[in-house]
């Protein structure tokens, strides 16, 4: 267990005759003793190369890596204390399940009893235990993955390494799963890093996001601050489910902001009259934006009926179509369009208002996000300025 | 008679039954969602009904009359795909207008119907891109789009935004069933996603071992699955099941035992005691309180794992019995990271018995 610090960390491939690939870039990360780090994105957006450079398997083009206060750098994997669980796996095909898990602390010379009590308390932990005795080519891959992770989970480690360690994981066993990995990470003070793609994923379990695009780091926050701070569109974008709602919209003259529809018209517009000076100033007539809402802060109700109106937590009301309405067992999913733009509204019960009649859409202006369109950087948060 | 009838079709692979005496009716313009694990013959069963594959035995009729012994392009069954199948050197407007021209309609019917169904799918601004100009969402609602144009009395849809990302796949789900009531085509749509299957099916059939065990409305399906199995597919995180055994306690009550503490059933548990059951308790049905409360039980939260819209929770209680629990994100209780004692409230008047030998809903 220590801290982990990667310091200005790039990542350059250059392969013979072609092109080199700029995998990572300036990449500067602090993870606390103890913490649990996820690092997401979608393919290629230099996660998987920041996670084989921590463990050894890649090279450091340039900046510093540190566990504790000691540099890694040029350690081999094996001496930098590390233990990694792989995407593929990596089992040891004439070792029994028990035997794989055990490899690594048997390697790091423990007795022999303290071996079994740990390969026995992690196998029930993640539901391996009857499968003991098997070897690694009977099971499924979602077991195998399992196997894979309760190697690197049994071993004491400065850094536990994990990539990709629950996309193979049976849709049933998924969320039981991660809240006990989550717990005895927690319970054992397991400094923790692990790759992955499902942003799901990496909610559930992270104490923090890293959210990379490009082989740069967009954001590095907690899951919270990544759904209500989102640094920029990117992130904005890409955390969340359903995602943010986000129209392209632009500041009247009228301090009114106009949002523009896939057709390129105006769809609707919003009164900012009640949102301070401070709104207003960064907000100057003429301004490209994009705004944003989550779709669980929109307010919906019947059309004219006066339950969605302004005051009572609602700052602007539009008018829209309700196009569908979705119960899906523990929350409802709306669909509806304004003015030929589609928005998505969630409420956690179910919502009696018929499709293809209109509704109101209330707008909380605590719940807005406001970008700038050239830059794609945030510039409000519920109204208030982002960088405060 | 129903508009759309399946009778007692089956379909073999060599030794292999894949569909076996499968029946089902349809309306004319239902949405029946196909869903089932993958190789439990969701496909075979589309192609059976497009007559690209040929059944062993049984009947398929549209209006009374059975297309079974007609060809693919006889059955007036239309087909859109995962992968858009969009011809690549033709503007949006053509692609959408290539069933109606193999048919010989006339230009003007054309142009009124490429445009009619464009403007429901909101891409008649695209009609004169090119597919390599369309985004992936545009080149999803074109090959839609496609499929609907010819109004065919059956529209199968085959997993179709399996491979699109989060914002076009939710933007389709809810937009679709609006395109749907206006074509009135008999919509056969196979999905493994049972959000997916809930969203968007009037109905939801679950297909495994080779036929429908259940068919019912998204709700009923989820609020009355008929055995263990179906209950599980449908939920996530996935309903709790306790093995539990009702006993009559001090004030004739029937009660159940979770964990280590004796909670009381509703009234219909009476007429279970003595039986072995699983309980059912779905997680947005366990209560998760910070403080202790009537007809609470004390549980340690072992982890939080906030979703996108709820949380999900952890929960230990006596004898080692593990409860999910899940909130919505902004309803739950403040908790901080590592474990804590809480205390559950369980809605056992929401809770699902099932026979523990047959596993199938007793009540």
């Amino acid at each position: 267990m220590a801290s982990l610090t990667l310091d200005n960390v790039s990542k350059i491939y250059r392969p013979r005759r072609r092109a080199e690939v700029l995998a990572v870039r300036d990449l500067t990360m602090h993870i606390g003793d103890g913490e649990i780090v996820g690092l997401l994105g979608s393919s290629g957006c230099g996660k998987t190369s920041t996670l084989r450079m921590i463990a050894g398997f890649e090279s450091v083009t340039k900046g510093e890596i540190r566990i504790g206060d000691k540099r890694i750098n040029d350690l081999p994997p094996a001496r930098r204390g590390v233990a990694m669980a792989f995407e593929g796996y990596a089992l040891y095909p004439p070792l029994r399940i028990s035997d794989n898990i055990a490899f690594g602390l048997l390697r790091d010379r423990r007795p022999k009893a303290e071996v079994a009590r740990k390969v026995a308390g992690i196998a029930k932990l993640l539901e391996i235990d009857a499968i003991l005795d098997h070897y690694p080519s009977t099971l499924s891959g979602g077991q195998q993955q399992r196997v894979s992770l309760a190697r690197a989970l049994v071993r004491d480690a400065d850094v536990h390494l994990l990539d990709e360690p629950m996309s193979q994981l049976e849709p049933q066993l998924r969320a039981v799963l991660r809240a006990r990995i989550k717990d005895y990470l927690i319970e054992h003070r397991m400094t923790t890093v692990f790759v992955t793609h499902d942003q799901t994923e990496a909610i559930a379990l992270a104490d923090r996001i890293a959210v990379m695009e490009g082989g740069e780091l967009q954001q590095f926050a907690s899951p919270e601050d990544l759904k209500e701070r989102p640094a920029n569109l990117f992130v904005a974008s890409f955390i969340g489910e359903p995602p943010m709602n986000l129209f392209p919209a632009e500041v009247g003259p009228d301090h009114r902001i106009h949002v523009i529809n896939d057709a390129n018209e105006a769809a609707f517009s919003i009164d900012l009259a009640g949102a301070g000076d401070a709104v207003t100033q960064v907000l100057h007539p003429g301004r490209k934006v994009h705004i944003g809402i989550r779709p669980h802060r929109i307010r919906v109700g019947p059309a004219g009926a006066n339950d969605v109106a302004v005051g009572n937590g609602v700052d602007a009301v539009v008018r829209g179509t309700l196009l569908s309405n979705q119960w899906l067992g523990d929350q409802s999913h709306l669909g509806i369009e304004v003015g030929g733009c589609f928005m998505i509204a969630v409420s956690d019960r179910g919502v009696a208002l018929g499709t293809d009649e209109p509704v109101d859409v209330g707008l909380p202006f605590g719940a807005l996000h406001v970008f700038d369109r050239d830059s794609e950087r945030a510039l409000l948060h519920g109204m208030r300025p982002a960088e405060a | 008679m129903a508009y759309f009838e399946i009778e007692g079709l089956s379909k073999s692979f060599g030794r292999s039954a894949v569909i076996e005496s499968l029946s089902l009716s349809a309306a004319q313009g239902e949405t029946v969602v196909v869903f089932g694990p993958s190789g439990c013959g969701k496909t075979v069963l589309l192609r059976l009904i497009a007559g690209v594959l040929r059944a062993d035995s049984g009947d398929i009729r549209i209006g009374g009359e059975s297309i079974a012994h007609l060809g693919p392009e006889h059955r007036n069954v239309g087909m859109a795909f995962q992968n858009f199948a969009l011809y690549p050197h033709m503007t949006a407007f053509e692609n959408i207008a290539s069933p109606l021209r193999a048919r010989r309609t006339d230009e003007a019917e054309v142009r009124r119907r490429v445009h009619e169904v464009a403007a429901l799918l909101r891409i008649e601004h695209v009609l004169g891109h090119m597919p390599r100009e369309l985004s992936n969402g545009q080149k999803q609602r074109t090959s839609l789009a496609r499929s609907l144009a010819r109004r065919p009395a059956v529209l199968l849809l085959d997993d179709p935004l399996r491979n699109v990302d989060a914002k076009i796949r939710y933007e389709m789900r809810l937009e679709l069933p609006r395109v749907l009531r206006e074509y009135r085509s008999t919509v056969f749509y196979v999905t493994q996603d049972y959000k997916e299957a809930m969203a968007l099916g009037n109905r939801v059939g679950v297909l495994y071992d080779g036929t429908f065990r259940q068919v019912d409305t998204p709700a009923g399906i989820y609020g009355r699955p008929e055995s263990i199995r179906i209950a599980r597919l449908f939920g996530d995180p996935p309903i709790n099941l306790f093995p539990v055994r009702p006993e009559r306690n001090g004030d004739g009550r029937a009660a159940v035992r979770i964990g280590d503490s004796d909670l009381s059933g509703p009234p219909s548990l009476d007429g279970l005691v003595g039986r072995d059951l699983l309980l059912g308790v779905r997680p947005e049905d366990v209560e998760v309180l910070t403080e202790p409360a009537d007809g609470a039980i004390p549980v340690e939260l072992d982890a939080l794992t906030p979703l996108n819209v709820r949380s999900v929770m952890l929960l230990k209680a006596g004898n080692a019995t593990e409860i999910l629990a899940s909130c919505p994100e902004d309803k739950r209780p403040a908790l901080g990271r590592g474990r804590r004692q809480v205390w559950a409230r369980l809605d056992l008047g929401r809770a699902l018995f099932f026979d523990r030998a047959t596993e199938t809903l007793v009540h």
